[in-house]
């Protein structure tokens, strides 16, 4: 089954490129033989038709993101494309199981960090890479959270390879967003293709606002006897993920709150409610670790809860995700996570890196400056697709530029070869045309592991573009986990 | 709960009913000034006087006098444009609704999904048909429609939101905009228009205003099997007939079984206690003009002081806004 009917001719396939519904012949792709029959059955104008409903469908929804322009803040109607990306079962089994390995190991890495320091001592990782980074908070020393795990809900962003082999692009430790529109995307795509999913091969993703209630009240300290308060924490509604935040208050049926909803007092954090002061056993918190508390970190904070940290360390009340788990979020760290896997767990990693050069290496960092034009080369600690060259799209002045800031600081910056990250078919102007995209799947632990299904596949829309996020005009796909293990 | 959330749920319960009273209210008196009616001593810039505003101030905004017959089209054009389209007034159902959406934004994690849903539609209706006052023609349909998808929302309460404080405030707030919005409608609509001394009340002008609050058939009832002989009007029939869903009675009644629940309910139902009192205390029927206009002063005092116990009881400190 090829998309000949729809596009017109031959679906025009990148070159070097791992499309993920169509195999190199122009053929669909096993788990996305449904897709390619829709398609060929209904044709160009009832894909538009779909669209159109689709997008009424997230206006109804209310799905949307903040975008700060110029001091305002604007919100924009989540952008969901009509076809959705597949991958089979089989592999996501392997995907995910690397996945939990990455996770457990990385968590291993920053309990010893905060305690032993052992990884570093036995120099597997260069002391000074951890121990002067501004991630690594030392009120977080000796502590070691419930189950020793720091980063309870990872965010860990994939790229397939030319060959079609997942990488691991990035770790998010810290606050990772995304995973309310993974939900809403299915919630969406059921409503507009109904007969898609009748046939019932593709995998549900709607437990995870349950297993993430039940990882955070494994962590609360009062046990499991005592029904836990669970609080998320927000920085407000101006916040550009505060769609999120919300989201996930009300499907878990727990309180959104404000720092100023919470406050601290005989060694507990405790929720102003209606009905009086109320006694918080877990914050989820979405503010990053260093505004969480002005007695510990930063005391310019305002959006922060004084004294949260001390009663954190005395056990009283679990933070989620620990302050401190950033120090493993960092772009330098991750060229050293395979080495960390085989380090703490004795196994070879499941899911590879990304070839990394770290400018702080002499030899590296002049390998980089004589490439600039062919690499991608991206700041230690900024998200969102912030302050990154991509060298094949980039002008002299820009890599001029770029090259003076790593010489003033080269253990700010890695580099990366240019990927030929994966496509798929993509509506734009009526015609389905390749779309690079890249995944992420939501790891949590607590007591237990869990993986998503699948995961938040974001996809840059301008033709040739590699920027696939959503402040820079990335859309997104359903992800669908097709069952081909019978 | 949070205490935070108080004042969030309960404007979004009075900015809901807001929204559904001035869409009624313009369609009913949309058509009594249409039809130009003898009777009608009032015109269009009353509409802006119901709402609270001084008329004659508002339109000197638009460049316009109230009383200039040769600006009629024009004025028309404002009020209701100041009424439903203009995102500078404070009363117009576009600012309502932005109010609205942006109170449940704040409280989403206390709204079930399907409410979430309507509210969205709601507004994106609002947002994208109320850009500039409707014609005429369309005036009544998106009036209508308004109405509509207003009840769409409270339908949706009524049949999945958990029945907790943040039912009741929300509920509480939309019969104290009720309440609000039925006096003032009398005050303004009704007895401003009458002589200070006139002690017979003319009736022709009410069955447009119970239009506008859906209540011509159930006032025939009410007239036909309650009332205590021929004096019985619509002024008594709208403040104290408990049995119809907006007069100012009922919209009390419920306002205390909402209070019930709540932590702070002794305060709150003595101030609802004193406006029960004021509508039972003698028959409405033998108070003079002067006297009911007064009923009504003390009604809509009460009304605010009843706003300010309830935000003022249960909110700690004033919301902080963090970017």
């Amino acid at each position: 089954m090829s998309l000949e009917n729809f596009t017109g001719g031959r679906y025009p396939l990148h070159a070097n490129c791992f499309d993920e519904l169509v195999a190199a012949d122009g053929n669909a792709r096993a788990p996305a033989t449904a897709i390619a029959r829709f398609i060929d059955k209904h044709g160009a104008a009832e894909l538009c038709t779909r669209q159109l409903q689709l997008n009424q469908t997230i206006s109804d929804m209310g799905v949307c993101f903040t975008l700060y322009a110029e001091g305002s803040n604007i919100d924009r109607a989540w952008p969901l494309d009509v076809i959705p990306r597949t991958i089979p079962s089989s592999e996501w089994q392997r995907t995910s199981a690397g996945l939990k390995q990455r996770l457990t190991a990385l968590n291993l890495f920053i309990d010893d960090l905060y305690n032993g320091q052992r990884i570093l001592k036995d120099g597997v990782v260069p002391a000074e890479l951890v121990l002067d980074s501004k991630n690594y908070l030392a009120p977080c020393q000796g502590m070691s959270p419930r189950y020793g795990v720091w980063a309870n809900i990872c965010g860990t962003d994939l790229v397939r390879d030319e060959q079609g082999t997942f990488l691991v692009l990035e770790d998010n430790l810290r606050v990772p967003s995304g995973v309310s529109y993974m939900l809403e995307n299915r919630t969406v795509m059921k409503r507009v293709f109904p007969e898609l999913f009748a046939d019932s091969t593709i995998v549900p993703v709607d437990d995870y606002p349950a297993q993430l209630w039940q990882m955070l009240a494994s962590l609360s300290p009062r046990g499991e006897h005592v029904p836990p308060c669970i609080v998320v924490l927000t920085p407000g509604i101006y916040n550009s993920a505060y769609f999120e935040h919300s989201y996930l208050a009300q499907q878990m049926g727990v309180e959104l709150a404000e720092n100023h909803d919470l406050l601290v007092e005989d060694d507990k954090v405790w929720l102003k409610s209606l009905r009086g002061k109320r006694q918080v056993d877990v914050i989820y918190r979405r503010i990053d670790d260093i505004f969480i508390d002005p007695l510990a970190f930063r005391a310019d904070s305002v959006l922060g809860i004084p004294g949260l940290i001390a009663v954190w360390r005395k056990g009283n009340v679990a933070i989620a995700n620990a302050p401190g788990s950033g120090v493993a979020d960092d772009k330098v760290i991750y060229a050293f996570v395979p080495k960390i896997i085989e380090y703490y767990l004795s196994e070879r990693p499941l899911i590879q890196n990304v070839e990394t050069f770290l400018c702080q290496d002499p030899l590296e960092r002049s390998y980089v400056l004589a490439n600039l034009d062919k690499l991608v080369v991206k700041p230690a600690n900024e998200s969102g697709g912030y302050g990154i060259l991509i060298g094949p799209r980039s002008t002299q002045a820009e890599r001029t530029q770029m090259a003076n800031a790593i010489k003033d600081n080269p253990r700010n910056f890695i580099a990366q070869p240019t990927l030929n990250l994966s496509t798929a078919p993509t509506l734009c102007d009526g015609t389905l045309e390749p779309r690079h995209l890249d995944l992420r799947p939501f790891i949590l632990q607590g007591a237990e592991l869990y993986c998503s299904t699948g995961g938040l596949s974001r996809v840059a829309l301008t033709k040739g573009s590699l920027v696939v996020n959503s402040s820079q005009g990335g859309g997104s796909k359903d992800t669908w986990i097709i069952n081909d293990e019978g | 709960m949070l205490a935070r959330s108080v004042e969030n749920i309960f404007w979004l319960g009075r900015y809901l009913e807001r929204l559904d009273d001035t869409a009624r209210l313009v369609n009913a008196t949309s058509h009594l000034l249409i039809d130009s009616h003898k009777d009608t001593e009032f015109g269009w810039p009353v509409l802006l006087d119901v709402m609270g505003l001084d008329s004659a101030q508002v339109l000197a905004g638009y460049g316009l006098q109230p009383q200039n017959p040769a600006q009629l089209a024009q004025i028309e054009q404002a009020v209701m444009s100041y009424l439903t389209s203009s995102s500078d007034s404070p009363v117009s159902i576009r600012t309502a609704c932005s109010q609205l959406k942006y109170n449940a934004r704040t409280i989403r994690q206390l709204l079930p999904r399907d409410m979430w849903e309507e509210l969205n539609k709601l507004d994106s209706f609002v947002q994208q048909h109320c850009l500039k006052p409707a014609s005429r023609q369309q005036r009544y349909q998106l009036m209508t429609e308004i109405s509509r998808r207003c009840q769409m929302v409270i339908g949706t309460v009524d049949s999945v939101m958990l029945r907790g404080d943040a039912f009741d405030l929300f509920t509480l707030g939309r019969h104290l905009e009720r309440a609000d919005m039925v006096t003032r409608i009398m005050d303004v609509m009704v007895l401003q228009t009458l002589q200070p001394t006139q002690l017979k009340r003319p009736r022709f002008r009410w069955i447009s205003i119970l239009n506008a609050l859906g209540g011509v058939e159930s006032y025939h009832y009410y007239l036909a099997n309650n009332a205590t002989g021929a004096d019985a009007d619509a002024i008594d029939y709208l403040l104290s007939y408990a049995d119809f869903p907006r007069s100012v009675s009922y919209c009390f009644n419920r306002v205390a079984a909402s209070a019930k629940g709540l932590p702070d309910s002794p305060v709150i139902l003595q101030h609802v206690h004193q406006l029960q009192h004021l509508l039972s205390r003698q028959p409405l029927t033998d108070l003079s003009t002067v006297q009911l206009h007064e009923l009504i002063d003390q009604i809509q005092a009460g009304i605010i002081n009843l706003h300010q116990v309830l935000l003022g009881a249960n909110v700690t400190e004033p919301q902080q806004l963090t970017a």
